[in-house]
Order: C-alpha cells, then sequence, then structure tokens
C-alpha cells in the first residue's frame, strides 16, 4: 500500500503572528492515492499543519514557516512558488459547507473559468464530470441554474468537493469535512472520499476517531504542535508504540 | 412558585417602558406628517397634485407656485453625487478590508469616520470658498474644452463656469456622502465568511477575483443599504448645498448653471414667506420631499429583501 510519496513535510516548524509556535518539527509523508488523517486533541495543530500544505497561512499578515515541504519535488514553501497554481493543485474543503453566492454550475465551474477555459461545452462537460465524481449528480442534474443555497447541508458539502474536483487537484486537503453534517450525509461524505482515493491524494484532519479508522490508511497522532506518531491506520488504532497515542485512542483523555 | 403564570413585575414595567419609546417614534412621525399636511392644505387645494409637481414657476408676486424646479435640482444634484461618491466608496471599503496592509487598516479607517464628524455647514463653507473657485477656474473650463466639444453631453457643460453651480454642489454631496457608504459597505465586506473567501482562494482564485466573486455579492445587501443612508442624507441635505447651489429657481440641462433644491429653498424662504399660500407651498415642497425620502428607504428596503431571498437561505 506504499509506494510514491505525493507530498511530505520535512522538519516543519509554523509560528502565528506574534511567534506562537504552533507547530514544531513536523515530519510527515502522505503517499499517493492513499488517504492520510490527522487525529488529536483540540488546538494539537492538525488543522494548522493542513493549511500549511497549500499555504492558506499567506492569506493573513506575519505567519511564518520554517523547514521543507516537497510536493513534488518541489519545496512549496519557498519564496519563488506560485501560490495561485499551487492552490489550483492542491484543493481544500472545510468544515462547513461553502457554497459561493451563485448557481450550482457557476459554483463548479468557478475554478476552471479561473483557469481561463471558457469554452461552453468543455466548461459544461467538466462541470459534469466533476458533479458526477462528487456523487451529487442524480441530485442536481435538473437544478443546474438554481441558486447552491438551495441544497442541502449534506449536498452543499458534495457540491463544494465537486468544485474543488473540478480543477483537477493532484492532492485534496478535507478540514473536519463533515463536523457540521448529519449522520447519513456523513456516511454519503465518507464513501465519496474512499472512492476518491483512485484519483487524488487526500490528507484529511478529523475529530471523529471511527472516521479516521473507516477511511484512511495512514494515520498521524497530533498533540501540541507535535506530531506524536504516524503510521499505517491499522497499526494505530490496535497496536500504537507511543503510550499517548494509545491514551487517546483509547479515550483516556482528548 | 416556579410554575406560576403571573408575569414579573419588573418584567411588565420593562416592557411598558420599551413599548411606550416605540410608539412614540410612530407618534412622532405621524404627527410631522400630519402638520405637513394640515399646513399644506391651502397650496394643494389651489394647485393640486400633478400641476404642483410639474409648474416651474415659483413667483411670490403672481402667487404662482410649482415644485418641478426644486424637485428638478434634487433629483440631479442626489443622483450626480451617488455617481460621484459610490465608485470611491466602494473602493475605499474594499482597499481597508482586503487589500490594506495592516498598519494603514486603522489611520484610513479614522480619515473616513472623521470625514463623517464634519459639520455640513463646514462643508458649504469649504465648498464656498475654496472648490467653487477650483471648478470655476481649472475643472469646469477643461470640462467644457473636453467633454463639453461632445455632441449629445455637450449640453451638460454649458455657459459661464461661476462655480455656483450643480456640479460643485454635487461634489460636495458626493465628498459628503462617502463616509457612509464606505463605512456601511466597510461592515458588509468584513460579515463576508472568511471560510468562504479561502473556498475561492483554495481554487486558485487572486485576491482580485475574491473581492469580484465572493466579496461584493455575499455584501450586496450592506452595500445597498449603506447606499440608501447615503441617498436619504443626500436628498435631505441642506447647508452645504444652499452654499453652493446659488438657489436659483430653474430647469437647466447645465451642470454648470444655478439651481435650487427643495431643502435649499425651505431654508432661504421660510423667513420671507409673507402669504399665507407662499408658506402653504413651502409646507407642501416639505410634504414632497418626507414622500420622497419615503419612497427611497421603501425602495432600498425592497431590494435588499429580494437579494436576501436569493441568497441567504
Amino acid at each position: 500500500m506504499t509506494g510514491q510519496i505525493e507530498i511530505e513535510a520535512k522538519n516543519l516548524n509554523f509560528y502565528y503572528a506574534g511567534d506562537i509556535h504552533a507547530l514544531k518539527q513536523v515530519s510527515l509523508s502522505a503517499y499517493k492515492n492513499n488517504v492520510t488523517s490527522l487525529i488529536g486533541p483540540s488546538g494539537c495543530g492538525k488543522t494548522t499543519l493542513l493549511r500549511c500544505f497549500n499555504r492558506m497561512h499567506d492569506l493573513y499578515p506575519k505567519n511564518r514557516y520554517e523547514g521543507e515541504i516537497i510536493f513534488q519535488g518541489t519545496n512549496i514553501l519557498s519564496n519563488d512558488i506560485d501560490i495561485i497554481n499551487l492552490r489550483s493543485r492542491i484543493g481544500m474543503v472545510f468544515q462547513k459547507p461553502t457554497p459561493f453566492p451563485m448557481t450550482i454550475f457557476d459554483n463548479i465551474a468557478y475554478g476552471l473559468r479561473l483557469k481561463g477555459i471558457k469554452n461552453r461545452s468543455e466548461l459544461s462537460g467538466k462541470v459534469e464530470k466533476a458533479i458526477k465524481d462528487a456523487a451529487l449528480w442524480d441530485e442536481v442534474k435538473d437544478k443546474l441554474n438554481v441558486s447552491a443555497y438551495e441544497l442541502s447541508g449534506g449536498q452543499q458539502q458534495r457540491l463544494v468537493i465537486a468544485r474543488a474536483l473540478a480543477v483537477e487537484p493532484e492532492v485534496l486537503l478535507f478540514d473536519e469535512p463533515t463536523s457540521a453534517l448529519d449522520p447519513i450525509s456523513t456516511a454519503k461524505i465518507e464513501e465519496l472520499i474512499v472512492q476518491l482515493k483512485s484519483k487524488v491524494t487526500i490528507i484529511i484532519v478529523t475529530h471523529n476517531m471511527q472516521q479516521a479508522a473507516r477511511i484512511s490508511d495512514w494515520t498521524g497522532f497530533m498533540m501540541l504542535g507535535e506530531l506524536i506518531e504516524f503510521d499505517k491506520t491499522d497499526k494505530i488504532f490496535t497496536a500504537p508504540s507511543e503510550k499517548l497515542t494509545e491514551d487517546y485512542i483509547t479515550g483516556r483523555f482528548g | 412558585m416556579i410554575f406560576s403564570k403571573k408575569k414579573n413585575p419588573i418584567d411588565l414595567i420593562f416592557s411598558f417602558i420599551t413599548g411606550v419609546a416605540s410608539i412614540s417614534v410612530i407618534l412622532i412621525t405621524a404627527g410631522i406628517l400630519y402638520v405637513l399636511f394640515t399646513e399644506s392644505s391651502l397650496s394643494i387645494e389651489k394647485f393640486g397634485f400633478f400641476k404642483f409637481l410639474t409648474l416651474v414657476d415659483w413667483d411670490p408676486v403672481k402667487e404662482s407656485f410649482g415644485a418641478a424646479a426644486a424637485l428638478y435640482g434634487t433629483l440631479i444634484t442626489t443622483g450626480l453625487a451617488l455617481i460621484i461618491a459610490i465608485p470611491i466608496a466602494v473602493g475605499v471599503a474594499i482597499f481597508i478590508t482586503e487589500v490594506s496592509p495592516n498598519f494603514l487598516k486603522g489611520p484610513v479607517g479614522i480619515a473616513i469616520e472623521l470625514l463623517a464628524a464634519i459639520p455640513s455647514i463646514i462643508y458649504g463653507m469649504w465648498g464656498l470658498f475654496t472648490l467653487a473657485p477650483i471648478m470655476a477656474k481649472y475643472i469646469e473650463p477643461f470640462l467644457q474644452k473636453t467633454i463639453g466639444e461632445l455632441p449629445l453631453v455637450g449640453i451638460l457643460f454649458e455657459g459661464t463656469p461661476l462655480g455656483i453651480d450643480l456640479l460643485t454642489a454635487s461634489m460636495i454631496l458626493g465628498i459628503m456622502i462617502i463616509p457612509f457608504t464606505a463605512s456601511i459597505s466597510r461592515d458588509a465586506f468584513n460579515l463576508t465568511p472568511a471560510v468562504v473567501k479561502e473556498s475561492a482562494y483554495a481554487v486558485g482564485a487572486t485576491k482580485w477575483e475574491v473581492v469580484k466573486d465572493i466579496v461584493l455579492p455575499y455584501s450586496k445587501l450592506g452595500v445597498f443599504g449603506g447606499i440608501a443612508i447615503s441617498l436619504g442624507r443626500a436628498l435631505g441635505e441642506t447647508m452645504a448645498v444652499a452654499f453652493v447651489l446659488g438657489n436659483n429657481n430653474q430647469i437647466t440641462t447645465s451642470l454648470l448653471d444655478a439651481a435650487a433644491t427643495v431643502t435649499v429653498k425651505l431654508a432661504n424662504e421660510f423667513t420671507e414667506a409673507d402669504k399665507d399660500i407662499y408658506l402653504s407651498s413651502l409646507y407642501y415642497l416639505a410634504l414632497l420631499l418626507f414622500i420622497m425620502s419615503f419612497i427611497v428607504l421603501a425602495i432600498a428596503k425592497f431590494l435588499i429583501l429580494k437579494a436576501e431571498r436569493r441568497y441567504q437561505r
């Protein structure tokens, strides 16, 4: 199940504005076409780590990275990286569904149009494919031109996944994508994530340990900004080598 | 008794006080409307509605009064002021919320708030002594030589540039309403959820694309609100306009001519209204202004509601 490394953090340190040391010497590899999950108690830095991979932290002043993140042989933390291009190759899905104030079609086509695709038939082809990949087609095929706000929460989250998929990223980052959803919608998203790994490499932050166990191939356990343990999911949940990991997954804290 | 249905006396007093406060606002509005109606009844009887609205005359000697010129001046100055103010105000708001480095956000924000704090009489004095001469000497001749030479729009810039005219008044008004529009737009922009903006960045949007596609559509309501408040202020603004408009009761195609607005007329002429019909006609003008402001607000509310239904589910 191992294989090629898609994206890799090497001795990564991250400081929020005001020199708050949020990530300490984190080294972690996400393998191509695998699902890697990050678990840990609130405030452990798992979301902070996730947001390093597409340099979302750059949107806010005075955040600082140290170390390297290697994506397909390039250190994406270096200054001469085209962040806009990077973000279209490393997509992201957030906790709450974030449809844009436009129609379903325009939502999905958004990233494609940014890339300069104007041809109507090419656009609709790619939009349709993305919606199908996100397992949403049957529910929205007759109402592509209505506002995305008309959809339910679970549908909106799949719409957002479709929007991320439309630009054909190589990596998809999920930041607790089901924490705002009901159990049925959650099951659908989980199923979808497992299906999607044949197309993209997935890194997911989750509060739900069962979810990590169900859908991921690799799991990293974080605490207080450090990566305590990183291994195959089976190993982490059955025979962790660190005492802290064991305490956390057996529910002794967190 | 925990389960007693009796209401807490403090609650009762509280509901009573707040209720009285709310009702008094309605009563005051109704009272003002009532006074405007009764005082203008003489003029309403004599001129009727459409005749008063379309009559350009404002002649105390012949006792012939019409609102057309004043309404025209009000509409032109207000409209032009909005055209001048909206792009600047929205630009300022975008700069403060999305573009500006942190250390500039405070100073620019405070400068805008201060602009709102300047009393309108000071705008009027500044308009008369500083802006009007600049307009007459440089800007208006320049406009005449450039846009004024074009067909069709040329008539907007005919005449001798004196600086006391519709264009100067509109500029002053425009500057005055920038802070309102800007600060309300800024608040509206700030309400755009960060995570929605981040989602757009996450599919490869640039800053400008995020502003254009996410922030602006998201905060449409708030910006409309800001524009509505500005419009209300511009319609009712008196002092600043009175200084630089000349109170000349005429309908003119040239923006370089003196004109009158409803408010300027009211401010200038109440003291000299020596006949009942003159005074009554002024009240009639005030009534029209009241109704106009009311309609503007109603339209703004309607637009906001419509936008709300479309996006805020």
